[in-house]
Protein backbone atom coordinates (compact mmCIF):
# COMPACT_ATOMS: atom_id res chain seq x y z
CA UNK A 1 0.00 0.00 0.00
CA UNK A 2 2.72 2.50 0.80
CA UNK A 3 4.28 1.74 -2.98
CA UNK A 4 1.23 2.37 -4.20
CA UNK A 5 1.12 5.97 -2.92
CA UNK A 6 4.35 6.55 -3.82
CA UNK A 7 3.77 5.69 -7.21
CA UNK A 8 0.73 8.13 -7.38
CA UNK A 9 3.00 10.78 -6.17
CA UNK A 10 5.37 10.40 -8.66
CA UNK A 11 2.43 10.10 -11.36
CA UNK A 12 1.01 13.24 -10.27
CA UNK A 13 5.03 15.03 -9.78
CA UNK A 14 5.74 14.57 -13.91
CA UNK A 15 3.82 17.54 -15.72
CA UNK A 16 2.03 16.12 -18.51
CA UNK A 17 3.49 18.50 -20.62
CA UNK A 18 6.84 17.64 -20.41
CA UNK A 19 6.07 13.56 -20.84
CA UNK A 20 4.30 14.76 -23.82
CA UNK A 21 7.16 16.90 -25.32
CA UNK A 22 9.65 14.05 -24.63
CA UNK A 23 7.22 11.28 -26.35
CA UNK A 24 5.54 13.11 -28.84
CA UNK A 25 6.40 12.91 -32.74
CA UNK A 26 7.70 16.22 -33.92
CA UNK A 27 9.66 16.56 -37.23
CA UNK A 28 13.00 16.35 -37.01
CA UNK A 29 15.20 19.41 -38.21
CA UNK A 30 17.03 18.01 -41.82
CA UNK A 31 20.28 17.91 -40.13
CA UNK A 32 18.88 14.76 -37.62
CA UNK A 33 17.42 13.35 -40.29
CA UNK A 34 20.29 10.96 -41.45
CA UNK A 35 21.00 10.14 -38.23
CA UNK A 36 17.94 9.13 -37.14
CA UNK A 37 17.86 6.78 -40.07
CA UNK A 38 16.40 8.45 -43.05
CA UNK A 39 13.28 9.00 -40.62
CA UNK A 40 11.60 12.11 -40.56
CA UNK A 41 9.86 12.34 -37.16
CA UNK A 42 10.90 10.92 -34.01
CA UNK A 43 10.02 11.42 -30.21
CA UNK A 44 13.14 13.81 -28.36
CA UNK A 45 13.34 10.73 -25.94
CA UNK A 46 13.50 7.82 -28.60
CA UNK A 47 16.08 10.16 -30.44
CA UNK A 48 18.07 10.34 -26.98
CA UNK A 49 18.23 6.48 -26.89
CA UNK A 50 19.46 6.37 -30.30
CA UNK A 51 22.02 8.55 -29.36
CA UNK A 52 23.13 6.73 -26.61
CA UNK A 53 22.62 3.32 -27.87
CA UNK A 54 24.95 4.78 -31.04
CA UNK A 55 27.59 5.36 -28.43
CA UNK A 56 27.19 2.55 -26.85
CA UNK A 57 27.74 0.28 -29.65
CA UNK A 58 30.71 2.32 -31.28
CA UNK A 59 32.36 2.30 -28.66
CA UNK A 60 32.86 5.73 -28.47
CA UNK A 61 33.31 6.33 -24.64
CA UNK A 62 36.96 7.38 -23.89
CA UNK A 63 38.41 4.25 -22.52
CA UNK A 64 40.25 6.25 -19.96
CA UNK A 65 37.35 8.50 -18.78
CA UNK A 66 34.20 6.68 -19.32
CA UNK A 67 32.13 10.64 -18.48
CA UNK A 68 33.77 11.26 -21.94
CA UNK A 69 32.91 10.93 -25.38
CA UNK A 70 35.01 10.93 -28.37
CA UNK A 71 32.75 11.50 -31.45
CA UNK A 72 32.40 10.23 -34.74
CA UNK A 73 31.82 11.94 -38.14
CA UNK A 74 28.20 11.08 -37.16
CA UNK A 75 28.03 12.21 -34.14
CA UNK A 76 29.76 15.01 -34.62
CA UNK A 77 27.25 16.27 -37.06
CA UNK A 78 23.99 16.33 -34.74
CA UNK A 79 26.41 17.35 -31.77
CA UNK A 80 27.40 21.16 -32.49
CA UNK A 81 30.78 19.54 -34.23
CA UNK A 82 32.37 18.76 -31.25
CA UNK A 83 35.12 16.27 -30.95
CA UNK A 84 34.58 15.47 -27.28
CA UNK A 85 31.52 15.67 -25.39
CA UNK A 86 30.93 15.27 -21.84
CA UNK A 87 28.32 12.61 -21.29
CA UNK A 88 26.62 14.93 -19.01
CA UNK A 89 26.16 17.58 -21.14
CA UNK A 90 24.61 15.09 -23.77
CA UNK A 91 20.43 15.52 -22.79
CA UNK A 92 21.34 19.41 -22.96
CA UNK A 93 23.21 19.04 -26.75
CA UNK A 94 20.47 17.29 -27.51
CA UNK A 95 17.58 19.50 -26.27
CA UNK A 96 18.87 22.02 -28.83
CA UNK A 97 17.53 20.39 -31.20
CA UNK A 98 14.44 20.15 -29.90
CA UNK A 99 13.30 23.37 -28.50
CA UNK A 100 10.32 23.95 -26.10
CA UNK A 101 7.12 25.47 -28.05
CA UNK A 102 7.12 28.68 -27.70
CA UNK A 103 3.82 30.11 -26.44
CA UNK B 1 1.99 -4.87 2.39
CA UNK B 2 -0.95 -7.23 3.47
CA UNK B 3 -3.00 -7.07 6.45
CA UNK B 4 -6.11 -8.29 6.37
CA UNK B 5 -7.30 -11.25 8.19
CA UNK B 6 -6.52 -14.90 6.90
CA UNK B 7 -9.93 -15.53 6.24
CA UNK B 8 -10.76 -12.13 3.63
CA UNK B 9 -7.41 -13.34 2.20
CA UNK B 10 -8.40 -17.01 0.97
CA UNK B 11 -11.80 -15.63 0.01
CA UNK B 12 -9.68 -13.21 -3.13
CA UNK B 13 -7.25 -16.18 -3.64
CA UNK B 14 -6.63 -15.82 -7.50
CA UNK B 15 -7.83 -19.39 -8.46
CA UNK B 16 -8.15 -20.48 -12.00
CA UNK B 17 -12.17 -20.89 -12.53
CA UNK B 18 -12.04 -24.31 -13.51
CA UNK B 19 -10.05 -26.38 -10.78
CA UNK B 20 -9.54 -29.93 -11.77
CA UNK B 21 -11.12 -32.47 -10.29
CA UNK B 22 -11.33 -31.47 -6.49
CA UNK B 23 -8.81 -33.32 -3.46
CA UNK B 24 -10.12 -35.41 -0.75
CA UNK B 25 -9.11 -32.56 1.62
CA UNK B 26 -11.17 -29.37 1.64
CA UNK B 27 -8.47 -26.37 0.99
CA UNK B 28 -10.00 -23.80 3.02
CA UNK B 29 -12.32 -23.83 6.41
CA UNK B 30 -13.79 -20.54 5.62
CA UNK B 31 -15.97 -21.05 2.63
CA UNK B 32 -17.83 -24.57 3.28
CA UNK B 33 -19.71 -25.36 -0.14
CA UNK B 34 -20.59 -28.50 -2.05
CA UNK B 35 -18.25 -29.01 -5.02
CA UNK B 36 -19.23 -28.72 -8.59
CA UNK B 37 -17.04 -31.51 -10.35
CA UNK B 38 -15.88 -29.92 -13.58
CA UNK B 39 -13.20 -31.69 -15.57
CA UNK B 40 -9.41 -30.38 -16.27
CA UNK B 41 -10.26 -27.54 -18.51
CA UNK B 42 -8.26 -27.43 -21.55
CA UNK B 43 -10.12 -25.53 -23.75
CA UNK B 44 -8.70 -23.35 -26.66
CA UNK B 45 -11.52 -21.55 -27.57
CA UNK B 46 -12.58 -19.53 -24.11
CA UNK B 47 -10.90 -18.81 -21.35
CA UNK B 48 -12.82 -17.40 -18.49
CA UNK B 49 -11.32 -14.29 -16.74
CA UNK B 50 -13.40 -15.00 -13.41
CA UNK B 51 -11.73 -16.29 -10.36
CA UNK B 52 -13.39 -18.77 -8.81
CA UNK B 53 -14.19 -19.39 -4.86
CA UNK B 54 -12.52 -21.86 -3.69
CA UNK B 55 -14.81 -24.94 -2.96
CA UNK B 56 -14.07 -27.91 -1.06
CA UNK B 57 -15.48 -30.88 -1.38
CA UNK B 58 -17.36 -31.14 1.95
CA UNK B 59 -19.80 -33.27 1.62
CA UNK B 60 -21.28 -34.24 -2.03
CA UNK B 61 -25.15 -33.41 -2.08
CA UNK B 62 -27.86 -34.66 -4.83
CA UNK B 63 -27.32 -36.54 -7.54
CA UNK B 64 -23.61 -35.76 -7.76
CA UNK B 65 -21.45 -38.11 -8.94
CA UNK B 66 -18.24 -38.94 -6.05
CA UNK B 67 -16.00 -40.13 -8.24
CA UNK B 68 -14.11 -37.40 -10.72
CA UNK B 69 -15.86 -37.35 -13.81
CA UNK B 70 -14.46 -39.12 -17.27
CA UNK B 71 -12.08 -36.53 -18.91
CA UNK B 72 -13.91 -35.38 -21.55
CA UNK B 73 -12.74 -31.87 -22.08
CA UNK B 74 -12.38 -31.90 -25.45
CA UNK B 75 -16.02 -33.08 -26.20
CA UNK B 76 -17.19 -29.61 -28.05
CA UNK B 77 -15.25 -27.64 -29.97
CA UNK B 78 -17.63 -25.49 -32.09
CA UNK B 79 -19.97 -23.01 -29.70
CA UNK B 80 -22.98 -23.27 -31.98
CA UNK B 81 -25.90 -25.28 -30.13
CA UNK B 82 -26.67 -27.76 -33.47
CA UNK B 83 -23.07 -29.17 -33.30
CA UNK B 84 -23.55 -29.61 -29.98
CA UNK B 85 -26.74 -31.56 -30.15
CA UNK B 86 -25.40 -33.91 -32.75
CA UNK B 87 -22.27 -34.46 -31.04
CA UNK B 88 -24.11 -35.68 -28.25
CA UNK B 89 -26.42 -37.63 -29.71
CA UNK B 90 -23.39 -39.96 -31.48
CA UNK B 91 -21.89 -39.81 -27.85
CA UNK B 92 -24.94 -41.13 -26.20
CA UNK B 93 -25.19 -43.55 -29.07
CA UNK B 94 -22.11 -44.88 -29.05
CA UNK B 95 -21.20 -45.33 -24.77
CA UNK B 96 -24.29 -43.59 -23.00
CA UNK B 97 -22.95 -45.26 -19.62
CA UNK B 98 -20.06 -42.74 -19.58
CA UNK B 99 -21.50 -39.80 -20.40
CA UNK B 100 -21.51 -36.64 -17.32
CA UNK B 101 -23.97 -34.18 -17.72
CA UNK B 102 -21.96 -31.58 -15.59
CA UNK B 103 -18.66 -32.19 -17.65
CA UNK B 104 -20.50 -32.05 -21.18
CA UNK B 105 -22.35 -28.69 -20.37
CA UNK B 106 -19.17 -27.42 -19.10
CA UNK B 107 -17.18 -28.41 -22.04
CA UNK B 108 -19.84 -26.98 -24.09
CA UNK B 109 -19.80 -23.44 -21.91
CA UNK B 110 -15.84 -23.57 -22.09
CA UNK B 111 -16.25 -23.62 -25.99
CA UNK B 112 -17.94 -20.71 -25.74
CA UNK B 113 -21.62 -21.24 -25.87
CA UNK B 114 -23.49 -18.49 -25.12
CA UNK B 115 -25.51 -18.97 -21.58
CA UNK B 116 -29.07 -19.25 -23.98
CA UNK B 117 -27.34 -22.14 -25.90
CA UNK B 118 -26.27 -24.01 -22.62
CA UNK B 119 -29.40 -23.84 -20.93
CA UNK B 120 -31.07 -25.32 -24.22
CA UNK B 121 -28.82 -27.90 -24.43
CA UNK B 122 -29.40 -28.74 -20.99
CA UNK B 123 -33.13 -29.05 -21.89
CA UNK B 124 -32.08 -31.43 -24.50
CA UNK B 125 -29.76 -33.67 -22.91
CA UNK B 126 -32.01 -33.67 -19.83
CA UNK B 127 -34.05 -36.27 -20.42
CA UNK B 128 -31.82 -38.95 -20.85
CA UNK B 129 -29.11 -37.74 -17.98
CA UNK B 130 -30.24 -36.05 -15.02
CA UNK B 131 -28.92 -32.83 -14.64
CA UNK B 132 -27.64 -32.47 -10.62
CA UNK B 133 -27.18 -29.58 -8.69
CA UNK B 134 -23.52 -29.38 -10.33
CA UNK B 135 -25.06 -29.03 -13.68
CA UNK B 136 -26.94 -26.76 -12.47
CA UNK B 137 -23.64 -24.65 -10.94
CA UNK B 138 -22.14 -24.61 -14.17
CA UNK B 139 -24.50 -22.70 -16.30
CA UNK B 140 -25.45 -20.62 -13.26
CA UNK B 141 -21.72 -19.81 -13.09
CA UNK B 142 -21.63 -19.14 -17.13
CA UNK B 143 -25.02 -17.33 -16.88
CA UNK B 144 -23.59 -14.89 -14.16
CA UNK B 145 -20.40 -14.23 -16.12
CA UNK B 146 -22.34 -12.80 -19.11
CA UNK B 147 -24.70 -10.02 -19.52
CA UNK B 148 -27.20 -11.77 -22.14
CA UNK B 149 -29.94 -13.65 -21.39
CA UNK B 150 -31.17 -15.78 -19.41
CA UNK B 151 -30.47 -14.22 -16.61
CA UNK B 152 -29.33 -15.96 -13.17
CA UNK B 153 -32.64 -15.29 -11.99
CA UNK B 154 -34.57 -17.57 -14.43
CA UNK B 155 -31.33 -20.21 -13.76
CA UNK B 156 -32.62 -20.28 -9.74
CA UNK B 157 -36.21 -20.74 -10.96
CA UNK B 158 -34.90 -23.67 -13.00
CA UNK B 159 -33.17 -25.43 -9.98
CA UNK B 160 -36.23 -24.78 -7.86
CA UNK B 161 -38.39 -26.78 -10.56
CA UNK B 162 -36.34 -29.58 -11.00
CA UNK B 163 -35.87 -30.29 -6.97
CA UNK B 164 -32.85 -29.16 -6.04
CA UNK B 165 -33.52 -25.61 -4.76
CA UNK B 166 -30.17 -22.77 -4.72
CA UNK B 167 -28.04 -23.53 -1.54
CA UNK B 168 -25.29 -21.97 0.22
CA UNK B 169 -22.84 -22.79 -2.82
CA UNK B 170 -25.17 -21.58 -5.47
CA UNK B 171 -25.39 -18.07 -3.76
CA UNK B 172 -21.66 -17.85 -3.34
CA UNK B 173 -21.25 -18.94 -6.91
CA UNK B 174 -23.57 -16.96 -8.60
CA UNK B 175 -21.88 -13.56 -5.90
CA UNK B 176 -18.90 -13.77 -6.78
CA UNK B 177 -19.03 -14.89 -10.60
CA UNK B 178 -21.27 -11.68 -11.03
CA UNK B 179 -19.25 -9.44 -8.81
CA UNK B 180 -16.11 -10.80 -10.99
CA UNK B 181 -18.23 -9.75 -14.19
CA UNK B 182 -18.41 -6.22 -12.34
CA UNK B 183 -21.84 -6.61 -11.96
CA UNK B 184 -21.95 -5.34 -8.11
CA UNK B 185 -25.50 -4.06 -8.57
CA UNK B 186 -27.02 -7.33 -10.03
CA UNK B 187 -25.27 -9.30 -7.35
CA UNK B 188 -26.95 -7.35 -4.84
CA UNK B 189 -30.63 -7.73 -6.35
CA UNK B 190 -29.94 -11.17 -6.47
CA UNK B 191 -28.92 -12.00 -3.00
CA UNK B 192 -31.79 -9.60 -1.76
CA UNK B 193 -34.29 -10.64 -3.81
CA UNK B 194 -34.09 -14.54 -4.26
CA UNK B 195 -31.12 -15.67 -2.53
CA UNK B 196 -31.54 -14.24 1.15
CA UNK B 197 -31.88 -17.60 2.98
CA UNK B 198 -29.75 -19.78 1.27
CA UNK B 199 -26.70 -17.10 1.43
CA UNK B 200 -24.26 -17.99 4.53
CA UNK B 201 -22.04 -15.14 6.38
CA UNK B 202 -19.20 -15.91 3.57
CA UNK B 203 -21.33 -14.49 0.41
CA UNK B 204 -22.66 -11.78 2.53
CA UNK B 205 -19.08 -10.44 3.47
CA UNK B 206 -17.31 -10.78 0.33
CA UNK B 207 -20.61 -9.01 -1.10
CA UNK B 208 -19.91 -6.01 1.60
CA UNK B 209 -16.25 -5.78 0.70
CA UNK B 210 -17.01 -5.68 -3.01
CA UNK B 211 -18.92 -2.76 -2.55
CA UNK B 212 -16.69 -1.25 -0.06
CA UNK B 213 -13.95 -1.11 -1.62
CA UNK B 214 -15.39 -0.06 -5.33
CA UNK B 215 -18.14 2.27 -4.30
CA UNK B 216 -18.65 5.30 -1.41
CA UNK B 217 -19.25 4.33 2.15
CA UNK B 218 -22.91 5.97 1.77
CA UNK B 219 -23.66 3.07 -1.13
CA UNK B 220 -22.14 0.21 1.58
CA UNK B 221 -24.34 1.33 4.15
CA UNK B 222 -27.37 1.42 2.33
CA UNK B 223 -26.72 -1.97 1.20
CA UNK B 224 -25.89 -3.03 4.25
CA UNK B 225 -29.66 -1.64 5.61
CA UNK B 226 -31.48 -3.36 2.90
CA UNK B 227 -29.41 -6.78 3.65
CA UNK B 228 -30.90 -6.37 7.14
CA UNK B 229 -34.21 -6.18 5.69
CA UNK B 230 -34.17 -9.65 4.45
CA UNK B 231 -32.27 -11.37 7.86
CA UNK B 232 -28.36 -10.49 6.86
CA UNK B 233 -26.91 -9.02 9.72
CA UNK B 234 -23.68 -7.40 9.62
CA UNK B 235 -21.26 -9.29 11.94
CA UNK B 236 -17.25 -8.54 13.03
CA UNK B 237 -15.96 -9.55 9.73
CA UNK B 238 -18.16 -7.12 7.80
CA UNK B 239 -17.12 -4.05 10.47
CA UNK B 240 -13.52 -4.93 10.18
CA UNK B 241 -14.30 -4.48 6.90
CA UNK B 242 -15.81 -1.50 6.71
CA UNK B 243 -13.35 0.07 9.04
CA UNK B 244 -10.58 -1.11 6.86
CA UNK B 245 -12.42 0.66 3.86
CA UNK B 246 -13.13 4.14 5.32
CA UNK B 247 -9.09 4.00 6.37
CA UNK B 248 -7.92 3.58 2.99
CA UNK B 249 -10.45 6.56 2.26
CA UNK B 250 -7.93 8.32 5.16
CA UNK B 251 -11.40 9.09 7.63
CA UNK B 252 -10.49 8.25 10.92
CA UNK B 253 -13.31 9.93 12.14
CA UNK B 254 -16.02 7.44 10.44
CA UNK B 255 -13.07 4.42 11.55
CA UNK B 256 -14.19 5.87 15.32
CA UNK B 257 -17.73 5.48 15.14
CA UNK B 258 -18.01 2.42 13.23
CA UNK B 259 -15.76 0.88 15.96
CA UNK B 260 -18.61 2.26 18.34
CA UNK B 261 -21.08 0.60 16.45
CA UNK B 262 -19.63 -2.54 17.15
CA UNK B 263 -19.14 -2.48 20.45
CA UNK B 264 -22.82 -1.26 20.41
CA UNK B 265 -23.83 -4.36 18.09
CA UNK B 266 -22.64 -6.56 20.83
CA UNK B 267 -19.32 -7.68 19.30
CA UNK B 268 -16.35 -7.54 21.16
CA UNK B 269 -12.81 -6.36 19.16
CA UNK B 270 -10.35 -8.87 17.95
CA UNK B 271 -6.83 -9.07 16.56
CA UNK B 272 -8.06 -8.53 12.94
CA UNK B 273 -10.24 -5.30 13.92
CA UNK B 274 -7.08 -3.67 15.70
CA UNK B 275 -5.10 -5.02 12.97
CA UNK B 276 -6.68 -2.96 10.57
CA UNK B 277 -6.85 0.25 13.26
CA UNK B 278 -3.28 -0.01 13.52
CA UNK B 279 -2.90 0.16 9.79
CA UNK B 280 -5.65 2.87 9.66
CA UNK B 281 -2.99 5.27 11.86
CA UNK B 282 -0.01 4.36 9.37
CA UNK B 283 -2.31 5.74 6.57
CA UNK B 284 -2.50 9.02 8.45
CA UNK B 285 0.60 8.95 9.21
CA UNK B 286 0.31 8.84 13.11
CA UNK B 287 2.83 6.26 13.41
CA UNK B 288 3.39 6.67 16.98
CA UNK B 289 -0.63 5.50 17.82
CA UNK B 290 0.08 1.98 16.73
CA UNK B 291 1.74 1.43 20.55
CA UNK B 292 -1.20 2.71 21.86
CA UNK B 293 -2.93 0.33 19.90
CA UNK B 294 -0.71 -2.82 20.97
CA UNK B 295 -1.42 -1.77 24.96
CA UNK B 296 -4.86 -1.63 24.27
CA UNK B 297 -4.53 -5.17 22.86
CA UNK B 298 -3.03 -6.37 25.44
CA UNK B 299 -5.53 -5.16 28.37
CA UNK B 300 -8.27 -6.50 26.56
CA UNK B 301 -6.37 -9.99 26.32
CA UNK B 302 -6.28 -10.07 22.88
CA UNK B 303 -3.23 -12.66 21.32
CA UNK B 304 -1.58 -10.59 18.65
CA UNK B 305 -0.84 -12.21 15.39
CA UNK B 306 2.43 -11.67 12.96
CA UNK B 307 0.80 -9.39 11.12
CA UNK B 308 -0.03 -7.14 14.21
CA UNK B 309 3.79 -7.33 14.85
CA UNK B 310 4.77 -6.40 11.50
CA UNK B 311 2.43 -3.54 11.55
CA UNK B 312 3.97 -2.46 14.90
CA UNK B 313 7.08 -2.79 13.76
CA UNK B 314 6.61 -0.97 10.77
CA UNK B 315 5.10 2.53 12.51
CA UNK B 316 7.59 2.35 15.58
CA UNK B 317 10.19 2.49 12.45
CA UNK B 318 8.21 5.44 10.92
CA UNK B 319 7.93 7.12 13.80
CA UNK B 320 11.73 7.05 14.66
CA UNK B 321 11.33 4.23 17.52
CA UNK B 322 13.74 2.14 16.80
CA UNK B 323 14.94 0.43 20.01
CA UNK B 324 11.78 -0.25 21.07
CA UNK B 325 10.65 -1.65 17.32
CA UNK B 326 14.12 -3.76 17.71
CA UNK B 327 12.45 -4.75 21.06
CA UNK B 328 9.47 -6.19 19.60
CA UNK B 329 11.75 -8.48 16.96
CA UNK B 330 12.53 -10.77 20.48
CA UNK B 331 9.11 -10.32 21.55
CA UNK B 332 7.60 -11.39 18.68
CA UNK B 333 10.05 -15.01 18.99
CA UNK B 334 9.07 -15.30 21.96
CA UNK B 335 5.48 -15.39 20.88
CA UNK B 336 6.23 -17.79 18.44
CA UNK B 337 6.12 -15.01 15.26
CA UNK B 338 9.04 -15.54 13.80
CA UNK B 339 10.29 -11.81 11.91
CA UNK B 340 9.66 -11.79 8.21
CA UNK B 341 10.99 -10.09 5.84
CA UNK B 342 8.03 -7.54 6.29
CA UNK B 343 9.47 -7.19 9.72
CA UNK B 344 12.97 -6.92 8.44
CA UNK B 345 12.48 -3.95 5.86
CA UNK B 346 10.40 -2.24 8.09
CA UNK B 347 12.96 -1.65 10.26
CA UNK B 348 15.79 -1.58 7.88
CA UNK B 349 13.74 1.46 6.11
CA UNK B 350 13.23 3.15 9.87
CA UNK B 351 17.29 2.69 10.24
CA UNK B 352 18.09 3.81 6.62
CA UNK B 353 16.00 7.10 7.58
CA UNK B 354 18.07 7.55 10.47
CA UNK B 355 21.20 7.73 8.58
CA UNK B 356 22.06 4.38 9.46
CA UNK B 357 22.26 2.89 6.69
CA UNK B 358 25.57 0.61 7.49
CA UNK B 359 23.77 -0.74 10.41
CA UNK B 360 20.68 -1.74 8.32
CA UNK B 361 22.88 -3.67 5.93
CA UNK B 362 24.15 -5.99 9.15
CA UNK B 363 20.74 -6.58 9.65
CA UNK B 364 20.59 -7.60 6.03
CA UNK B 365 23.49 -10.20 7.12
CA UNK B 366 21.40 -11.13 10.21
CA UNK B 367 18.21 -11.93 8.23
CA UNK B 368 20.30 -13.75 5.44
CA UNK B 369 21.66 -15.79 8.31
CA UNK B 370 18.13 -16.52 10.21
CA UNK B 371 17.07 -18.17 6.55
CA UNK B 372 14.93 -15.25 5.53
CA UNK B 373 15.37 -14.27 2.24
CA UNK B 374 15.21 -10.38 1.26
CA UNK B 375 12.69 -8.98 -1.28
CA UNK B 376 12.86 -6.81 -4.05
CA UNK B 377 11.55 -4.19 -1.86
CA UNK B 378 14.09 -5.07 1.11
CA UNK B 379 17.11 -4.45 -1.93
CA UNK B 380 15.36 -1.09 -2.53
CA UNK B 381 14.90 -0.06 0.70
CA UNK B 382 18.69 -0.70 1.38
CA UNK B 383 19.99 0.83 -1.80
CA UNK B 384 18.18 4.08 -1.36
CA UNK B 385 19.49 4.09 2.26
CA UNK B 386 23.02 3.90 1.25
CA UNK B 387 22.60 6.09 -1.12
CA UNK B 388 21.14 9.09 0.98
CA UNK B 389 23.69 8.21 3.66
CA UNK B 390 26.70 8.31 0.92
CA UNK B 391 27.78 4.88 1.40
CA UNK B 392 27.93 5.15 -2.25
CA UNK B 393 30.47 2.03 -2.95
CA UNK B 394 28.03 -0.40 -0.61
CA UNK B 395 25.24 0.86 -2.52
CA UNK B 396 26.88 -0.06 -5.67
CA UNK B 397 27.72 -3.69 -4.69
CA UNK B 398 24.11 -3.91 -3.49
CA UNK B 399 22.97 -3.27 -7.14
CA UNK B 400 25.31 -5.86 -8.84
CA UNK B 401 23.29 -8.18 -5.89
CA UNK B 402 20.28 -6.71 -7.72
CA UNK B 403 21.25 -7.40 -11.20
CA UNK B 404 22.22 -10.72 -10.32
CA UNK B 405 18.80 -11.21 -8.97
CA UNK B 406 17.07 -9.86 -11.93
CA UNK B 407 15.57 -7.38 -9.47
CA UNK B 408 13.76 -4.18 -10.19
CA UNK B 409 14.15 -0.85 -9.33
CA UNK B 410 11.54 1.49 -7.78
CA UNK B 411 10.84 4.86 -8.69
CA UNK B 412 13.05 6.85 -5.23
CA UNK B 413 15.75 4.38 -5.36
CA UNK B 414 16.42 4.51 -8.77
CA UNK B 415 15.98 8.60 -8.40
CA UNK B 416 18.11 8.67 -5.15
CA UNK B 417 21.26 5.86 -6.75
CA UNK B 418 21.25 8.39 -10.04
CA UNK B 419 21.89 11.40 -8.39
CA UNK B 420 24.40 10.06 -5.81
CA UNK B 421 26.17 8.22 -9.17
CA UNK B 422 25.99 11.76 -10.56
CA UNK B 423 26.98 13.64 -7.78
CA UNK B 424 29.88 11.17 -7.17
CA UNK B 425 31.18 12.03 -11.05
CA UNK B 426 29.91 8.75 -12.27
CA UNK B 427 28.29 9.63 -15.14
CA UNK B 428 28.90 6.40 -16.93
CA UNK B 429 27.60 4.43 -14.23
CA UNK B 430 24.41 6.71 -14.07
CA UNK B 431 23.76 5.91 -18.00
CA UNK B 432 24.15 2.07 -17.12
CA UNK B 433 21.71 1.77 -14.61
CA UNK B 434 19.37 4.44 -16.83
CA UNK B 435 19.59 1.27 -19.24
CA UNK B 436 19.42 -1.08 -16.63
CA UNK B 437 15.81 0.40 -15.52
CA UNK B 438 14.87 0.24 -18.69
CA UNK B 439 15.96 -2.86 -19.89
CA UNK B 440 14.28 -4.63 -16.75
CA UNK B 441 11.24 -2.81 -17.02
CA UNK B 442 11.48 -1.28 -13.76
CA UNK B 443 9.97 2.21 -15.23
CA UNK B 444 8.58 3.46 -17.73
CA UNK B 445 11.62 5.40 -20.37
CA UNK B 446 9.98 8.87 -19.75
CA UNK B 447 10.48 8.64 -15.91
CA UNK B 448 14.09 6.79 -16.01
CA UNK B 449 15.07 9.48 -18.64
CA UNK B 450 13.47 12.67 -16.70
CA UNK B 451 15.39 11.47 -13.26
CA UNK B 452 18.18 11.42 -15.21
CA UNK B 453 18.28 14.24 -17.02
CA UNK B 454 17.85 16.05 -13.64
CA UNK B 455 20.35 14.91 -12.20
CA UNK B 456 22.98 15.73 -14.74
CA UNK B 457 21.13 19.26 -14.65
CA UNK B 458 21.92 19.69 -11.31
CA UNK B 459 25.30 18.63 -11.59
CA UNK B 460 26.15 20.75 -14.53
CA UNK B 461 24.81 23.44 -12.71
CA UNK B 462 26.57 22.88 -9.45
CA UNK B 463 29.85 22.78 -11.99
CA UNK B 464 28.70 26.24 -13.35
CA UNK B 465 28.89 27.64 -9.53
CA UNK B 466 32.03 26.02 -8.68
CA UNK B 467 33.66 27.50 -11.43
CA UNK B 468 31.85 31.07 -10.65
CA UNK B 469 33.13 30.42 -7.15
CA UNK B 470 37.04 29.18 -8.30
CA UNK B 471 37.19 32.22 -10.76
CA UNK B 472 35.76 35.14 -7.90
CA UNK B 473 38.23 33.33 -4.68
CA UNK B 474 40.96 34.01 -7.60
CA UNK B 475 40.07 37.02 -8.34
CA UNK B 476 40.01 38.22 -5.07
CA UNK B 477 43.74 37.08 -3.97
CA UNK B 478 44.62 39.20 -7.74
CA UNK B 479 43.14 42.46 -5.67
CA UNK B 480 44.73 41.47 -2.79
CA UNK B 481 48.02 41.12 -4.21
Amino acid sequence: MVVGQQARKAMLGECPKKVARLIDLVNLPSNLREFAGGQSQMAHLSFFIRVWSHIKTHNLQDPNNKNLVNCDDKLKSILLGKTQVELSKLPMLINLHFPKPSK
Amino acid sequence: MGKLPPSLRSAKLPLPFHKPPPSPSPPSPSTPLSQSPSPPERSVFFRSPLKKPKKPSKTPRGTLNPSPPPPQQHVFRSPLLSDAISTFDALAASSPSSLDPTSLLQSFCNAGASPADALSFLRHISPSLAPGRASFHVLLGHSCLHHSAPDPASVLDLMSDNGSPPDAASADLAVRALCSADRLDDACVLLRDRLASAADRFTYNFLVRRFARFRPISTVYALIKELRGVGLQPDVVTYTNLIDAVCRGRNLREATRLLGMLADAGFKPDCYVYNVIMKGYCMVDQYGEVMEVYNRMKDEGIEPDLVTYNTLVYGLSKAGMLTQAKKFLNVMADMGHFPDVVTYTSLMGGMCRKGDALGALKLLEEMEEKGCNPNECTYNTLLMGLCKSKCLDKGMQLYQEMIAKAMKLENATYATFVRALCRANKIAEAYEVFDYAIDSKSLTDVTAYMALENSLKWLNKAKVINEIRADSILQIRLLAN
